[in-house]
């Protein structure tokens, strides 16, 4: 199967364009920043990913690897060094620069906020939206200023201000949204759960359908979470919840339950959880989410709010065809 | 099977993670026995209502358990750094057994003051070598013999100092696990590895090589004095010595050539039934048969895995030193001193107070001192270590003036008008009846406390050698056995043919003192100042000459 895709690719590249309409294109996600910034640590937390002890002693990522990290059904995640001292890397990036660029849907850009080397760092991010504005101009590009926990607390918000300033200012034309993020506090779940809600196409009308389906079955709060990373895409309660970080603990949960489950080649679909004051329901509802649904009321038998979740699953369905990707017919491996 | 059911366990956590992270209050009672345990939610640390798990702890909790599953077990790069985790005043410690307790705001490693400190090196550097101090100095001549202890007190205590110093000296490494012999092959590479590994061998196997004979000397004065008692022997009349209550008798006296022969040697035959008493002794004999039977006994102990249970037993140690300086002490009140000085001339009874066998000495107080090789280790419990220096010099201090007391005392005391002060054996309980009943004691003592000791120095010896050269603590049994086998033959020769425990202690001190206390640590200071470009030609010479002194000690040992 490989071979025949990469003769079929190596001939694809003589003619330039090869349109293949029935599969879903692919489009890539590059997560970049200087190494040792905290790329790998960060797609193995949302991505539940098992970090190898022996590919980091290697130091620099060598992700050059078609990376196997799907979300959003056709979004690829790319893990890139940029400004390293290896200059293998240096001299491979530069040399297929065109081809890390093309067709890329989401530039993630990640700033060490305890880096010395401020200048060089910011140098080396011009440079890469040079390369997106020339492959990519539809790009959307997030900054994310990470190891904030490194930074005092009553210093946060003045530092992180300031890269923000110094970021859209360089980032113009390209418009770029600022995160600041550590991998001990709720920050970097948020950032995600943005940057994975503004890639949703038609996110207004999936929140007002999901309101809608909310009401209809009486539940208490319905969570619609991406497939891949449990991100909480959109939610809606119809009461106020004392735990405001309830939404990070299910994705941990869900997440060491899928590790678990990987580790019996099988993998999770859905699961029910009950007792005499609620009834909680996780299953599969598009290609691209899971639902969460919370009952209150315990007297409704599960079977019905199963039933209902299958026929709200069919009516957005329906929603995510009709706004199909919108990303060029374009195949490519690497 | 065992993948299968790891994940299976690994999935009913999950799901129990899941039930107590949404929302509980109660669970149905079917549900609850299910469940493999179950923990009452929050508040489990008194009767309050209120939850006590903050916000932020709960979900901590959950990064920290998520984290985890995401790299190996030793890899650190996902652990919570310490800003992050709060203060030990906030911690709670759940147990799933339905009880919480806070943890103690002490650092990790527990840390002692300085007086156990002190205690514990006093203890450490406390052997067998305080049997042998007496003999020592009776071979440097009284007053060289007591000038030569301070002197040689004084200096393993710089080189002690220079040994725990060498370890912070070394930059740009995390040096917080290593002993000394790390920073000698932080120095010398491989060779500074394997010859201080050599060497630390050779005290710990001449150390072994000693307790083999004195625990055979112990066990057959031991067994002498209860068949004695039992059969009522009176063996005064067949030994050497003084008359009266007090007995010190003189083992091996050799007729002075010089003097006159007034005294002469008694060997009166026993009063006993000579058939029954020539059996006893055939039977049970210092050199022939008593090392064999504790073969028998010790042997099988070496074999053991581990050494925690004979670590226990280490307060033996200083009960029986505590006892010896009480007998030490209550001996020289019955006997008196007898001291005469004559500086440089041989008499009939004393020895000059300068002597040629100074060395001996030297050698002796080599081994006696010598805790070079653990003092980082003891060293690193201190509370506060910024008292190292002094806790370490009243250590050497009060060991130092342990080693005189006792020392002096039982020359000072020693019967000299009928005796010779020569007499005064390496091990001076030797020149106690074996039916003395305050000897019998504290030879029991020892006994017993040797035997605790021994497996636990043959598990030093074991562990680094075998570490260094097969990897694996314990390989596999054989390989232990013929190591066992090898120090036990050792011990047994020793025993049989050359049981002068006092030249065991010599030659063994000065070799391992070589290498551990005067050239390496030496070596060591002056390579680490260089480099810092703090090195003085004062300071220099003096390490120099510390190393001259060193190979003089050990020369000496071969040619006095």
């Amino acid at each position: 199967m490989k071979t025949i895709i990469h003769q079929l690719c190596v001939t694809s590249y003589l003619y330039d364009e090869l349109i293949i309409p029935s599969t879903p294109s692919k489009a890539d996600v590059l997560l970049m920043g200087k190494s040792g910034s905290g790329k790998t640590s960060m797609r193995s937390i949302i991505f539940a990913n098992y970090i190898a002890r022996d590919t980091r002693r290697l130091g620099a990522t060598i992700d050059v690897e078609h990376s196997h990290v799907r979300f959003l059904g056709n979004l690829v995640l790319n893990l890139w060094d940029c400004g390293g001292q290896d200059t293998f890397m240096e001299n491979y990036f530069t040399s297929q620069r065109d081809n890390i660029f093309r067709n890329v849907e989401v530039l993630i850009y990640v700033f060490d906020v305890e880096s010395r080397e401020l200048e060089k760092d910011m140098h080396y991010y011009q440079s890469c939206l040079e390369a997106i504005l020339q492959n990519s101009p539809d790009a959307k590009v997030f900054c994310l200023v990470h190891k904030m926990d490194l930074v005092q607390e009553d210093q946060r918000d003045l530092i992180f201000k300031e890269r923000e300033e110094d970021l859209k200012r360089l980032s113009r034309p390209l418009a770029c949204t600022c995160f600041r993020t550590s991998i001990w506090d709720e920050t970097l779940y948020k950032a995600w759960s943005s940057i994975v809600y503004q890639l949703i196409p038609n996110v207004q009308q999936l929140e007002t359908n999901l309101r809608n389906f909310a009401q209809i079955i009486e539940a208490d709060e319905v969570l619609l979470f991406e497939r891949a990373t449990f991100l909480v895409i959109s939610h809606y309660q119809c009461k106020e919840q004392r735990d405001a970080h309830r939404f990070e603990k299910i994705s941990n949960i869900i997440k060491q339950f899928k590790l678990s489950c990987s580790k019996l080649a099988a993998s999770f679909q859905s699961m029910e959880v009950r007792n005499s004051n609620f009834a909680a329901f996780i299953d599969v509802f598009t290609s691209n989410t899971y639902v969460m649904v919370i009952m209150s009321d315990p007297s409704i038998p599960s079977a019905a709010t199963l039933i209902n979740i299958r026929n709200a699953r069919k009516h957005f369905e329906k929603l995510e065809r009709v706004d199909g990707p919108k990303h060029s017919l374009h195949m490519r491996m690497r | 099977c065992k993948e299968n059911c790891t994940g299976n366990i690994n999935l009913i956590k999950d799901v129990q993670h899941f039930t107590e992270h949404i929302k509980i209050s109660e669970l149905p009672q079917e549900v609850e026995s299910a469940l493999p345990f179950h923990v009452e939610p929050r508040n489990i640390v008194d009767d309050d209502p209120q939850e006590r798990v903050s916000a932020e702890a709960a979900i901590l909790n959950s990064r920290v358990h998520y984290y985890g599953r995401l790299t190996g077990s030793s890899d650190r790069l996902l652990s919570p750094p310490n800003h992050v985790i709060p203060g030990p005043e906030e911690i709670y410690v759940y147990s799933p057994l339905g009880t919480a307790f806070k943890v103690s705001g002490t650092d990790h490693t527990s840390r002692n003051p300085s007086i156990i400190t002190i205690f514990a090196i006093w203890n450490t550097m406390m052997g067998t070598s305080i049997l042998s101090i007496p003999w020592g100095i009776k071979q440097a001549g009284f007053t060289l013999g007591i000038l030569i202890l301070i002197f040689t007190g004084l200096l393993m205590l710089y080189c002690c100092y220079i040994v725990l110093k060498s370890r912070k000296a070394i930059p740009y490494v995390d040096t917080s696990d290593w002993e000394f012999p790390d920073v000698c092959r932080y120095y010398f590479g491989k060779f500074g590895q394997w010859s201080s590994l050599f060497f630390s061998m050779v005290s710990l196997i001449g150390a072994m090589v000693v307790y083999w004979v004195l625990m055979s000397n112990f066990l057959f004065n031991t067994g002498q004095f209860i068949y004695n008692y039992a059969h009522n022997v009176n063996m005064s009349y067949s030994e050497f010595g003084t008359n009266g209550s007090d007995k010190v008798i003189c083992p091996y006296p050799n007729t002075d050539p010089e003097g006159n022969s007034t005294i002469s040697t008694l060997y009166i035959g026993n009063s006993g039934n000579d058939t029954d008493v020539n059996s006893f002794e055939h039977w049970w004999s210092k050199t022939n048969t008593v090392p064999l039977y504790l073969i028998i006994l010790l042997l099988p102990l070496l074999c053991f895995r581990s050494a925690s249970f004979f670590a226990r037993f280490t307060f033996l140690g200083t009960i029986s030193v505590v006892y010896l300086i009480t007998l030490v002490t209550i001996k020289a009140v019955h006997l008196g001193f007898h001291l005469e000085f004559h500086w440089f001339d041989t008499t009939q009874f004393y020895v000059p107070e300068f002597r040629l066998f100074f060395p001996q000495l030297t050698g002796v107080l080599t081994l006696a001192f010598f805790i070079h090789n653990c003092i980082i280790t003891l060293m690193k419990s201190n509370r506060h270590q910024e008292n190292n220096v002094r806790d370490l010099s009243v250590a050497y201090l009060l060991v130092g003036l342990t080693y005189l007391y006792v020392g002096v005392l039982i020359f000072a005391a020693f019967p000299s008008p009928p005796l010779f002060k020569d007499c005064i054996e390496p091990n001076f309980l030797d020149n106690f009846p074996s039916s003395d009943v305050m000897v019998f004691v504290a030879r029991t003592f020892l006994l017993f406390q040797m035997i605790t000791v021994y497996p636990l120095l043959g598990y030093l010896v074991r562990v680094q050698m075998m570490g260094q050269i097969f990897g694996s603590h314990y390989p596999s049994f054989f390989h232990v056995l013929s190591l066992n086998i090898l120090i036990v033959g050792a011990g047994v020769l020793m025993a049989k043919f050359y049981p002068n425990i006092g030249s065991i202690i010599r030659f063994s001190g000065a070799t391992c003192g070589l290498a551990l206390v005067f050239v390496f640590p030496a070596l060591v200071h002056m390579i680490s100042l260089k480099r810092q470009g703090m090195l003085r030609w004062p300071s220099a010479l003096f390490h120099s000459f510390l190393i001259v002194l060193g190979m003089a000690n050990l020369l000496a040992q071969f040619f006095m």
